[in-house]
């Protein structure tokens, strides 16, 4: 739709502030066997932003999606879309395109006839309907493939026909239900971007649920990390990344290692050692903390020397050297911490593999990269 | 182990692992090979007309016996009777059988989906006799339902002995059937394709429709085709229900073979009745294939 503008993306125009589409208020999910499965999950979403809510399994993600779908009545709480209460509106009357975990497409009908199913059930125009499913067909580039029956198509173009039947019938709401989880890596990376190409060429407002990371911050334009029924973090994906609110999204995001220890101003001490590191919020001295630090913002040297720039610097020796394709992932601990494993990434163009397991070398941090936050247990 | 596999060895030698499949299909085609032999037999025996004088069937070879069923009003009467029971029998069947699976299936509720299965079950236990006898003692003139009626000013109802009441004994009698071959067909529909169908738009009669019905087909052709079937060769509830006037194929055959002894007479119209058989589950066949009955003939 906006040609001719790519870099226009909705990430750089979130700035401007826009009417909220879908507002939850203290969504409570209580099935009753123990904890319940959302607990109070509060938030907004503008019009047009492609929402991720990120967790473990068992978070309460899938629970938060099917309310706001209306397949599962919430204990209390409300849900609006676009100022209307929805709580009493059943599934059906909902202006909601879905698109499910196994993608639930009709086996016994075509491509063009999975993406008639609901016009036909809306009551379109009968004679708007060829063209419109042609449309659609078109935006997901299934154009020559609607004759097909599913079984006919690929598991990428099956994914293809549920965005656009979810899609056709131009709901205020798509909502994605882990749909990329069954595909290999290529595919799913390849759909993750399909879905944001066409989210920005319809401007649909989508909540988007997955246990996978690096897809919630390709796609997202807000995240919501998820953890126990509660929601840990609501946050644009660097904001996410740069400043975790807690231990969880600090270890959910990335890879970090985490050091126990006690709050002292300006970073942490474990034994005798003084961590430099950045708290997160007000700590006094003296409380239980623990400091999180990602693999990719420690430094690695052989010579203490050149760390002489970090906040923190102190000798380790490598326990051992992982080869991950684009870089190396060493492990790395400090006789002065014992059994705590550091996790760096190394990354060096002019020489790759630098030490061996059992080497002596430096790591070192600034102050700023290591977030401290009060120990939850 | 080794001891076990050494007695194995000696009765049945790896060598001959290759023919393993054979033999362990060996008893079925021995009972099927039985049934052959018998309706070689039959079919021989249709081939004699009955001689009145002496009692006993005719020395040379003739198609008499097939020419007077063609001629016969009567028994083109039995046929049409029989056809439009099993086809009635298979409608109303599947009617009440696919609402049935479809709670069995679906419920949230172990103690509905357990009940249902006990009531499905129950009937199993009692034979179609008794319960052809326990729908005379209900349906009779003075049985329980002419006696509501009566609390209402009717006069009692003459509910018995005829074509309606065969085939409400037949549904009686074939529902459990088709629910059982129903239910794996409907447990085959993931809950989600109808949890997309609504969030699509349709309410639960369109999904239902659209959705269920079409994907359940494979289980209504198969359930269709067994309770069809077994309805057109039903022999008891069209005797007891029927009360002699409402003979179906199988009565008719029982007669000839029982009755008047007229072999030869009874063996055509058995034939017939095989052929009719298997000419309809061919045809459900060759249009629905054959994964309809969960044989995965079709891709």
């Amino acid at each position: 739709m906006k040609q001719g503008a790519p870099a226009e993306t909705s990430r750089e125009k979130s700035e401007i502030k826009r009417p909220v589409a879908v507002r939850a208020r203290d969504l409570t999910m209580d099935f009753g066997d123990g904890a319940p499965a959302v607990d109070r999950a509060s938030f907004d979403l503008e019009t047009g932003r492609f929402l991720t809510i990120l967790g473990p399994s068992g978070s309460g993600k899938t629970t938060l999606l099917r309310m706001i779908a209306g397949f599962q009545k919430p204990t209390s709480g409300e849900i609006t879309v676009n100022g209307h209460a929805v709580d009493a509106t059943p599934p059906h009357r909902r202006s909601v395109g879905m698109v499910f975990q196994r993608l639930a497409l009709f086996p016994h009908m075509t491509a063009a006839e999975n993406v008639a199913f609901p016009l036909k059930m809306r009551r379109y125009d009968p004679r708007s309907v060829p063209g419109r499913v042609r449309d659609f067909l078109d935006l997901v580039k299934l154009g020559d493939y609607g004759e097909r029956r599913i079984n006919e198509l690929s598991g990428g173009q099956q994914q293809r026909v549920a965005i656009a039947r979810a899609l056709v019938f131009e709901p205020e709401l798509l909502l994605l239900d882990e749909p990329l989880a069954a595909l290999d890596r290529k595919l799913r990376e390849e759909m993750q971007l399909e879905f944001r190409r066409i989210q920005h060429e319809l401007g649909v407002t989508t909540i988007n649920v997955t246990h996978d990371q690096r897809e919630a911050l390709v796609v997202s334009d807000d995240i919501i990390v998820m953890d126990g029924g509660r929601i840990q973090q609501h946050a644009r994906p660097v904001e996410l990344y740069r400043m975790p609110e807690n231990t969880f999204v600090a270890g959910f995001l990335g890879v970090s290692t985490f050091v126990a220890g006690t709050a002292f101003p300006g970073g942490l001490k474990s034994g005798d050692l003084h961590l430099s590191g950045t708290h997160a919020g007000e700590i006094a001295e003296g409380t239980p903390v623990r400091g999180a630090i990602r693999a990719e913002q420690i430094r690695i040297v052989a010579a203490p020397d050149s760390l002489a720039t970090c906040d923190t610097a102190f000798p380790s020796r490598i326990l051992d050297v992982i080869f991950e394709g684009e870089r190396l992932l060493y492990v790395a601990e400090s006789d002065r911490l014992p059994g705590v494993a550091f996790q760096v990434y190394h990354h060096d163009t002019e020489a790759f593999d630098l030490y061996e397991i059992g080497a002596q070398v430096t790591i070192g941090w600034n102050a700023r990269d290591m977030k401290i936050f009060k120990s939850t247990a | 182990m080794d001891a076990l596999e050494a007695a194995l060895d000696m009765i049945w030698p790896r060598r001959l692992a290759r023919y393993s499949g054979w033999a362990m299909i060996a008893p079925a085609i021995l009972l099927v090979g039985i049934l052959v032999l018998g309706l070689v037999q039959i079919a021989e025996g249709s081939l004699h007309t009955l001689d009145r004088s002496t009692f006993l069937p005719s020395e040379e070879y003739t198609l008499a016996n097939y020419q007077t069923i063609i001629d016969s009003t009567t028994y083109w009467r039995v046929l049409w009777r029989s056809l439009l029971g099993a086809g009635l029998t298979v409608f109303f069947t599947l009617l009440l059988a696919l609402p049935y699976s479809y709670i069995m299936v679906r419920t949230s509720s172990a103690t509905i989906r357990k009940s249902l299965l006990v009531v499905l079950f129950l009937p199993f236990f009692i034979g179609q006799v008794v319960r052809a006898y326990g729908i005379l003692i209900v349906l009779g003139t003075s049985g329980a339902v002419n006696d509501v009626l009566g609390l209402f000013g009717v006069e009692p109802l003459r509910l018995l002995f005829n074509f309606p009441a065969v085939v409400f004994g037949l549904v009686q009698y074939m529902l459990p059937f088709s629910v059982l071959l129903l239910a794996p067909a409907l447990t085959a529909i993931p809950r989600e394709t109808e949890t997309a169908a609504s969030s699509l738009g349709a309410n639960w009669l369109q999904s239902f429709w659209h959705v269920v019905i079409p994907m359940a087909k494979p289980g209504l052709v198969g359930a269709g085709l067994v309770v069809g079937t077994l309805s057109l060769t039903d022999f008891a509830m069209p005797a007891m229900l029927g009360g002699g006037s409402q003979d179906f194929i199988a009565n008719a055959i029982y007669d000839q073979f029982f009755r008047t002894a007229d072999q030869g007479l009874g063996a055509a119209l058995a034939l017939l009745l095989v052929a009719l058989g298997s000419v309809i589950a061919g045809v459900v066949i060759a249009i629905f294939g054959a994964g309809t009955l969960g044989m995965g003939g079709r891709k």
